[in-house]
């Protein structure tokens, strides 16, 4: 028997393709999902009507999911802007870090009202970000040092830094352990609805701002026109340099804010695992929505909706909720797999008996 | 009391490095043939978790560090199908792996928490092993370990030799540099990267293997604990060399093991030291445990830094298509 593949690059994707990709990932997913939901002797439909109903219609999982996808939806943000670029944030899980640690330094030590802190808090958070996001991209641009590389091990620098900072310098609160010290009222986000915070405003307009970007002006067409074709734009005369210090320091600032305002509006003081792989978690999101903006805060959403309802089905079913890192892994590695047959168009031929056999031979 | 610590730390340093340097060595194979592997946190959870589950209950190590060995591999195959195969972004596989290996084995895991082991025990290498045991500082250190550590020091020249001296060694260097002149040539681009990421699986999964069979002899949940990136780290440090890998290895291991113990140690100048107090303020700062923590990151963007300058970069750096999926005649 000889198996004879033949791969041809597709002109144009199918409209069932296209649309039902999403859709048919996250199904098999799921499948895959409650496979491990069987494993442990769990009714898998129960599990996962626990999951979304229940999450999905109930003001508390409703809230939850809101606070939840802050975090994630500008995280997401954070690792799309660079990848416009064709560049790789694979750090913003330390970004996110130094945001907090700079958030939670002015909320501490600057004695201001709340409409000034706040802003000043955030605009900090952006700074570090930025910068935590930007060593990267310069030295891409200067030096054509991998940013993926220096963006992850940045990210460790950054988590060893502020794991540092709560046990040395920034060390506060009563007996012995690694946290800072609790922010003052003035430095903590108003709640706007039940424990749901303001923040939910910084992520929508980080959205809407990144939209506008990409969508009106000519910085963010230069940015996907340098993604597309890095040496075509050199050559019509746009500033690649600048575009990558851009994108990285951008991302900075996006997973900075998330850091800051999940301090300032959830945790309420700085500890060593505040995120809960916030960051990493950003890369799968910034793939699901990789066509635009609306539909990288879709994913955040989704994927806030699912670790919301994985933890309430881990105090409901006593499964482990880390059952959703294994969905969201499942998810993009679908999609991926369905990106190979969105872009070739595979036929395969079988020739079976004898004189397969030997023309395989002879072409060998 | 000073040598009582130092052969303390040194016996800490192998044992910290052997993981290091098992998984460094995979992911230098994979990279070597083109194919970044960033799911080596991943692969070491599941080598990790799967040998302890089958120590526990065949109460065989042996067994159990083969099983972790495939469990690896099975996450390479993930990998390479996804890359080399369906070419894939590299990055997007690696990343996602890790995720669906720690997110596994968490799930999975809890039922083998308060599970014990044997695990591996020391044993001396025979004949003279005995003697060479007794030597000061260094006997307990290099000549009283876990046959992994052994396993894996042997694995360093013999990676060498199949790297540099093998025929099918030099042919993946070939696909790394340049796999369209490979192919050109009559090599095996699709089946040798094939081989070299299901290799560096394997070595992932070892490396876990002998963390919870050989180092702690328990499983605890996320216990790699940033190893599988230290490895990748590792692989830049040692610019693709597995010699260098061997001596990184056990550097990145001995400031592991030196954060552990940094908090008992008082390195400080008398007062009549000048500038005492600015001496020892930075002193603290860096033997904190954290700081410490910090330095194989700090060191392996320097070491990235420094050879893509383009002179060295022809030399020293990185395969060339590493990162880039091939194709024949696509596109």
């Amino acid at each position: 028997m000889n198996l004879d593949v033949d791969l041809r690059a597709r002109e144009d994707v199918p409209a069932w393709l296209a649309y039902g990709t999403p859709i048919f990932t996250v199904v098999a997913a799921l499948l895959v999902g409650g496979v491990a939901l069987v494993a442990l002797g769990v009714d898998p439909l129960a599990a996962y009507e626990h999951m979304f109903v229940n999450t999905a219609t109930t003001e508390f999982g409703i809230v939850q999911t809101l606070i939840r996808s802050v975090p994630l939806v500008l995280a997401g943000l954070a690792v799309y802007v660079p990848l416009k670029a064709g560049l790789w944030n694979i750090g913003a899980q330390g970004q996110l870090y130094m945001g907090a640690v700079a958030g939670t330094w002015i909320g501490v030590n600057v004695g201001l009202p709340l409409p000034v802190l706040i802003p000043l808090l955030l605009v900090g958070a952006g700074v570090l970000g930025a910068v935590w996001g930007g060593i990267p991209g310069y030295l891409r641009a200067k030096y054509g040092v991998n940013e993926i590389i220096v963006t992850l091990m940045m990210s460790f620098v950054g988590v060893q830094l502020t794991s540092y900072l709560v046990r040395g310098p920034m060390r506060g609160g009563e007996g012995n352990f690694p946290v800072s010290a609790l922010l003052p009222s003035e430095a903590t986000l108003p709640t706007i609805f039940g424990s749901l915070h303001a923040g939910i405003f910084v992520a929508a307009l980080g959205a809407i701002a990144i939209y506008l970007l990409f969508d009106r002006l000519r910085l963010g067409y230069e940015i996907t026109y340098v993604g597309a074709n890095p040496d075509a734009a050199e050559q019509s005369g746009m500033n690649t340099f600048r575009i990558y210090v851009f994108v990285l320091a951008l991302g900075g600032v996006l997973a900075g804010l998330a850091g800051a305002i999940e301090i300032a509006g959830v945790q309420g003081r700085l500890r060593p695992d505040f995120s809960p792989g916030y960051g990493f978690t950003a890369i799968p999101i910034a793939l699901l929505g990789r066509n635009g903006v609306p539909q990288v805060t879709l994913a955040g959403v989704f994927f806030a909706l699912l670790e919301v309802g994985g933890s309430s089905m881990e105090i409901a079913f006593n499964v482990p909720a880390a059952l959703i890192d294994v969905i969201q892994a499942l998810i993009i590695l679908f999609l991926i797999t369905a990106e190979f047959f969105k872009r070739y168009r595979v036929s395969i031929e079988i020739q079976r008996g004898q004189r397969a056999g030997q023309a395989a031979e002879e072409g060998a | 009391m000073a040598t009582t610590f130092v052969a303390g730390l040194l016996d800490a340093t192998i044992r910290a490095g052997t993981p290091l340097l098992l998984a460094a060595l995979g992911e230098l194979i994979a990279e070597r043939s083109g194919v970044l592997n960033l799911g080596v946190e991943g692969m070491m959870l599941v080598g990790a978790l799967s040998g302890f589950a089958t120590t526990v209950v065949t109460g065989n190590p042996y067994l159990g560090f083969l099983v972790g060995t495939l469990g690896g591999a099975a996450m390479g195959l993930i990998h390479a199908f996804l890359c080399v195969t369906l070419k894939s972004d590299q990055v997007i596989s690696g990343v996602m792996l890790t995720l669906l290996g720690t997110g596994l084995t968490t799930y999975f895991g809890q039922a083998w928490v308060s599970a014990q082991i044997d695990g591996f025990q020391k044993v001396a290498i025979p004949v003279i092993g005995p003697e060479l045991r007794s030597l000061p500082v260094i006997g307990e250190a290099f000549f009283a370990n876990t046959p992994i550590d052994y396993l894996a020091m042997v694995l360093v020249p013999v990676v060498w030799y199949f790297l540099f001296r093998t025929n099918l060694g030099l042919e993946i260097t070939a696909v790394g540099e340049d796999p369209e002149t490979a192919d050109t040539m009559g090599v095996p681009v699709f089946r040798l990267r094939y081989l070299c990421v299901l290799l560096g699986g394997a070595f992932a999964g070892a490396a876990g293997a002998h963390l919870s069979l050989a180092y702690s002899k328990l499983w605890v949940t996320g216990m790699v604990a940033g190893r599988g990136w230290i490895a990748i780290a590792l692989v830049i440090f040692a610019n693709w060399r597995p010699v260098r890998a061997l001596l990184g290895a056990y550097f990145f291991g001995g400031l592991d093991a030196l954060a552990l113990r940094s908090q008992g140690l008082d390195i400080a100048v008398g007062a009549g030291f000048p500038l005492a107090e600015t001496v020892n303020g930075v002193l603290g700062f860096i033997t904190h445990p954290q700081i410490i923590g910090m330095f194989p990151y700090v060191a392996t963007i320097l070491v990235l830094v420094y050879i893509t300058q383009e002179a060295l970069e022809q030399r020293i750096g990185a395969p060339s298509a590493l990162l880039s999926a091939y194709s024949r005649e696509l596109d």
